[in-house]
């Protein structure tokens, strides 16, 4: 019974739920914050994602007349629900275990693909013609960035798993206790190319410039999104905040989940330094210097770079296993 | 708790732009509004959209042509409420140089119920804001 409490708790209010939601709308909003200081301008406040939500929640939601309505009003439940079950899979040193068993990065790589899924019904059930380019430019590009994704998480799996002496281990818990163990893979020469390709794959996954083609303002209008507003879109921007966390989370724990201590707070505070220098990195500095490639171009690169990268590193690891 | 949630919601307009068949100068001007960190609109919550299901300000540019006229009462009715329109230019208010032509069907409040007039040939940048600013004022109001 008591599991079951905790389990509810950890879903909706601490690691996962309410937290997770707080803490992804203050990167995002801390990323909006230093873009525009980064291009000289004030900016809004941190808080402004916030505002945003309180502001959509209260605006009135229109279904088009054409779209099919069940499709159309589940799919961003269906992303939302879908990161929320993936950010209870992620660990945090010296704050929180992490919920999965044995195959939570597996569960966890399947649970990514969720939010590009819910973006894909959206955008055909909108029978927007926009709605329509977008669903199929967010097809190509998950296909184009699972592959590396999925080569990095195989590598990692397998430098865990040979050195513990056993084929892969597909376990975040296991990973995380033989980098406690053997310091972070962050600091092994091998796995530098992988860390490298998770940095390519991290502005695919957002959909941020210079590959958030699917989502083409200037283009296609917010392709798949184009017809939601209020609530729904309410529900895609806390998606994309709780996606923030998990693919940020899911870097950290895969390559430097080193914590500060023992300390309880130090170790979240830790945790939260370690996003935001992630999100610097990967995602403000990249969106704020580029312009958007096509979706060729972006196609290509995501095979070619770290894709190569990605194997560089695994085959690194099989000779040195 | 209302009042809270409308004090806090008024401070994230996001703006939409319509042309309704302006030169383009006024859009320019909105253009270097959005975009040039000097004017940067960000600051207040702004942010300029795509998409008409967005948008809370409504920025309307240009005489209203016989030719856009349908589209922009379509565009205009797909904004959910609340929402607040802004006319930029002179031409939403008596069609400016276009005046009396045989092409105009405006001026625009004849057909959408407009809350702001910015005036000018085209405005400065400075007085789009203060016309934005006017119109958080006004959404506030319905929210």
């Amino acid at each position: 019974m008591t599991d079951i409490v905790k389990l509810i708790l950890d879903l909706l209010v601490f690691p996962g739920g309410l937290f997770a939601i707080f803490f992804g709308l203050f990167l995002i909003g801390i990323d909006r914050k230093i873009a525009a200081r980064l291009q000289r301008r004030i900016g809004p406040p941190i808080y402004q994602p916030f505002i945003d939500l309180v502001k959509l929640i209260r605006k009135e939601m229109v279904v088009p007349d054409t779209a099919h309505v069940q499709a159309f009003r589940l799919a961003p439940l269906l992303g939302f629900a879908g990161m929320m079950a993936a950010v209870l899979l992620i660990p945090i040193t010296g704050v929180y275990q992490g919920f999965g068993h044995s195959g939570d990065l597996l569960v966890l790589l399947y649970l990514l693909s969720l939010p590009a899924i819910a973006l894909m019904i959206g955008g055909s059930a909108s029978s927007s013609p926009f709605g329509a380019i977008g669903f199929s430019r967010e097809m190509v590009m998950m296909m184009s960035y699972e592959l590396p994704l999925l080569l990095v998480l195989v590598t990692v799996a397998l430098k865990v798993g040979l050195a513990t002496g056993g084929i892969a281990t597909f376990s975040l818990s296991e990973i995380v206790q033989f980098q406690l163990e053997n310091g972070a893979l962050l600091f092994d020469y091998t796995m530098l190319p992988a860390l490298l390709a998770f940095l390519v794959f991290i502005p695919g996954n957002m959909g941020v410039v210079p590959f958030d083609i699917p989502e083409a303002e200037t283009e296609i209008v917010e392709g798949p999104i184009l017809e939601y507003s209020g609530a729904g879109l309410a529900l895609f921007k806390l998606m994309t905040s709780l996606k923030m966390v998990v693919v940020l989370g899911l870097a950290i724990t895969l390559f430097f989940p080193t914590p500060m201590g023992e300390n309880f707070l130090l170790n979240l505070l830790w945790f939260f330094l370690k996003c935001l220098v992630l999100m610097v990195i990967s995602i403000t500095v990249v969106r704020t210097s580029t312009g958007r490639v096509r979706m060729d171009q972006a196609f290509k690169f995501y095979l070619k770079y770290p894709t190569v990268l990605a194997l560089i590193s695994l085959i690194l690891t099989l000779l040195q296993g | 708790m209302k009042k809270l949630l409308q004090k806090i919601a008024k401070k994230s307009p996001w703006l939409y732009r319509i042309n309704a068949g302006s030169c383009n100068g006024c859009d320019v001007e909105l253009a270097t509004t959005a975009c040039i960190p000097r004017y940067d609109i960000e600051r207040l919550g702004c942010k300029y959209c795509g998409s008409p299901k967005h948008a809370d300000i409504v920025l309307i540019t240009g005489p209203l042509t016989a030719r856009v006229k349908e589209k922009v009462l379509r565009l205009y009715d797909e904004i959910p409420d609340p929402k607040v329109t802004v006319a930029i230019g002179v031409c939403p208010i008596s069609g400016g140089v276009f005046r009396d032509s045989y092409a105009i069907t405006g001026p625009i409040d004849n057909f959408i119920p407009v809350d702001v007039n910015v005036p000018g040939c085209p405005p400065r940048p400075q007085a789009i804001i203060d016309g934005i600013v006017e119109a958080i004022k006004i959404w506030e109001t319905r929210l």
